[in-house]
């Protein structure tokens, strides 16, 4: 079986628990990356933040309302709008979605299914103790899945 | 009357059933079901009510006419068609907040009219917040206008709102009674009612909107999704509407109409019928045939006597006096509590009124004035309302019930004020 530890990455960005929002926009800022994912005192995961939940901060309300909005062609006073930056002094944990995350000796179609079934981009790696090991991202698994098709 | 073992069951039966459906604490629908079956139970028991009154006393005129007009809603949902009108009226408004608001409570009081009021602003309201986002407006000013301006419009026609279909087909009224005696005073209540939403909003009114240009990148046709089928639907509601017109001369009920107008709609179009089975509002339909055979037992075992007995002192006294009376009782009751209990509850106590000298079709028209208007004072009085308060809790902007109180009270207080002053004008017409 192909496991997952020998295609993530192992230098994995993440960020205590207690940070707040400012804290964690600064990481996607300076490494350029879309899940972190939140560790304790001993680096156990115990939650995951997406860039898409924080950019969610920003976009407007009707977008979770309407069914489709292909008729509208511009966003107009939405363009312009910025969140209250107060929001970014918050907690993380008000953000974080629960921990999802996989073992090191899991296969890659455990972990193919568990980014698919959870809706994420990057699913962190854990130890038998659940601290986090790695992180692989859906183009990880991807590209070794097909690798492996076609050697 | 004497109080006797079967009132007394049946009444107390009944009051803890009414207790538990305004507690909330269960479904009113689950409440409705469970009564109706002890209420037969009991009427078996202590020999006031049988299995043949209890099927005898459900009204099927109200629920065919609800789940014909519910069938022909649930056609025309999908097809993207109340989406279009408000992304169509969006547009005309230019981006004036003032034209904005006049035009989406227009549409969709008009639309209230003639379909399900809940199903227009469930449809209409996440197209406001979506425009007044993209104008940079506050939505709240939209959102409470449309359930308020809504649930006024359908007060207006026999078929704009639950209440005025019981008590239309208890009272024998048609679709052209309510064209003549509701419409031209609900007019009147529209009007003023929407000149104190503007006037209590006017500070959100007069700002003007940071990107009214916006309002330039909606393309109507795009939002209208399934014209072909939207068009066969409206076709078909309104050849129903001209033969709700036709009631009286080709003596038909409402009920026949609207159900053949859905068979029609249904073989035009031939929908996936389990998908659109899902679209009724059958916890609606059972709730409301729950509280009749309810209410069936407690006629049958007498309770209502003694209310009956009261209307006909009051009206004694004086018929307007009277009608004023229930007017604003039902009114402020329908404003705490679901008005569809407390109309099919005085249903058969104005049924069974023996007036000398007169017909009690005044009575009639201030249940429908009362049960209509009671209901936009809280954000818990009509459906419309908890519907659009439960969109806004999904914004940022969540709109409370103190918002709601500050707004909602002061124009339901001013609409039934507005509908006394114009029933006593017209009261000769109404008997």
């Amino acid at each position: 079986m192909l496991h997952i530890s020998r295609w993530m990455k192992k230098e994995v960005i993440s960020i205590p628990v207690n940070s707040s929002i400012r804290q964690a926009i600064q990481l996607f800022l300076d490494h350029h990356i879309g899940t972190l994912p939140v560790v304790d005192e001993s680096n156990h995961l115990v939650g995951i933040l997406r860039l898409q939940d924080v950019i969610d901060l920003g976009m407007p309300d009707f977008i979770h309302l309407v069914t489709d909005f292909d008729f509208l062609h511009g966003f107009g006073a939405v363009e312009n709008q910025r969140p209250d930056p107060a929001i970014f002094e918050k907690d993380i944990k008000e953000l974080m979605i629960e921990a999802v995350s996989v073992h090191e000796d899991a296969g890659l179609f455990r972990t193919a299914a568990l980014l698919h079934k959870h809706a994420l981009r990057d699913l962190p790696v854990v130890d038998n103790e659940g601290r986090l090991v790695g992180i692989a991202s859906h183009v990880d698994v991807g590209v070794a899945l097909l690798s492996f098709w076609i050697s | 009357m004497t109080l006797t073992l079967s009132s007394a069951v049946s009444a107390l039966l009944f009051a803890i059933c009414l207790a538990l459906i305004f507690s909330e604490k269960v479904h009113r629908t689950i409440v409705a079901v469970f009564g109706a079956v002890l209420m037969v139970a009991f009427g078996l028991m202590f020999g006031f009510y049988n299995e043949e009154q209890a099927v005898a006393s459900v009204d099927f005129n109200t629920l065919g006419l609800l789940f014909g007009m519910m069938l022909l809603v649930a056609m025309l949902e999908p097809t993207g068609f109340f989406e279009f009108l408000a992304v169509w009226v969006g547009k005309k408004s230019k981006g004036r907040a003032a034209s904005l608001l006049f035009l989406l409570s227009l549409v969709t009081s008009l639309v209230s009219m003639f379909l399900d009021n809940v199903t227009t602003v469930v449809l209409i309201a996440p197209v406001t917040i979506l425009i007044c986002e993209i104008l940079g407006f506050s939505p709240q000013p939209f959102l409470i206008s449309e359930a308020i301006l809504s649930n006024i419009g359908g007060i207006s026609t026999l078929v704009g709102d639950p209440p005025n279909v019981l008590i239309a087909s208890a009272a024998g009224f048609t679709f052209v009674d309510f064209i003549i005696h509701s419409l031209p005073l609900i007019i009147f209540v529209w009007l003023s009612a929407f000149a104190m939403l503007s006037w209590m909003f006017r500070g959100d009114l007069r700002q003007p909107s940071p990107n009214a240009e916006a309002i330039q990148s909606l393309n109507p046709q795009e939002a209208y999704t399934d014209q072909p089928t939207s068009r066969k639907v409206i076709a078909v509601i309104v050849l129903a509407i001209v033969f709700f017109f036709l009631e009286e001369l080709l003596k038909i009920r409402p009920a026949l109409v609207a159900l053949a107008a859905a068979s029609l709609a249904l073989m035009w179009i031939r929908p996936n019928i389990s998908d659109l089975l899902k679209r009724i509002q059958w916890e609606i339909l059972l709730f409301f045939a729950g509280l009749f055979v309810m209410i069936g037992g407690i006629q049958q075992a007498g309770v209502l006597d003694i209310f009956t007995n009261l209307i006909v002192q009051l009206v004694s006294l004086s018929p307007a006096l009277a009608g004023l009376i229930l007017l604003w009782s039902v009114a402020l009751l329908s404003a705490i509590v679901d008005n569809i209990p407390i109309t099919i509850t005085l249903i058969p106590i104005i049924q069974h009124l023996i007036l000398p000298g007169s017909n009690p079709s005044f009575l009639w028209w201030a249940l429908v004035f009362g049960a209509g208007l009671g209901g936009n004072g809280t954000i818990i009085g009509s459906t419309a309302n908890v519907v659009v308060v439960g969109l806004s809790e999904r914004t940022r902007l969540p709109i409370t019930s103190q918002t709601w109180s500050k707004r909602g009270l002061p124009v339901m207080l001013l609409s039934l004020v507005v509908i006394s002053i114009l029933y006593l004008l017209v009261f000769q017409s109404f008997s």
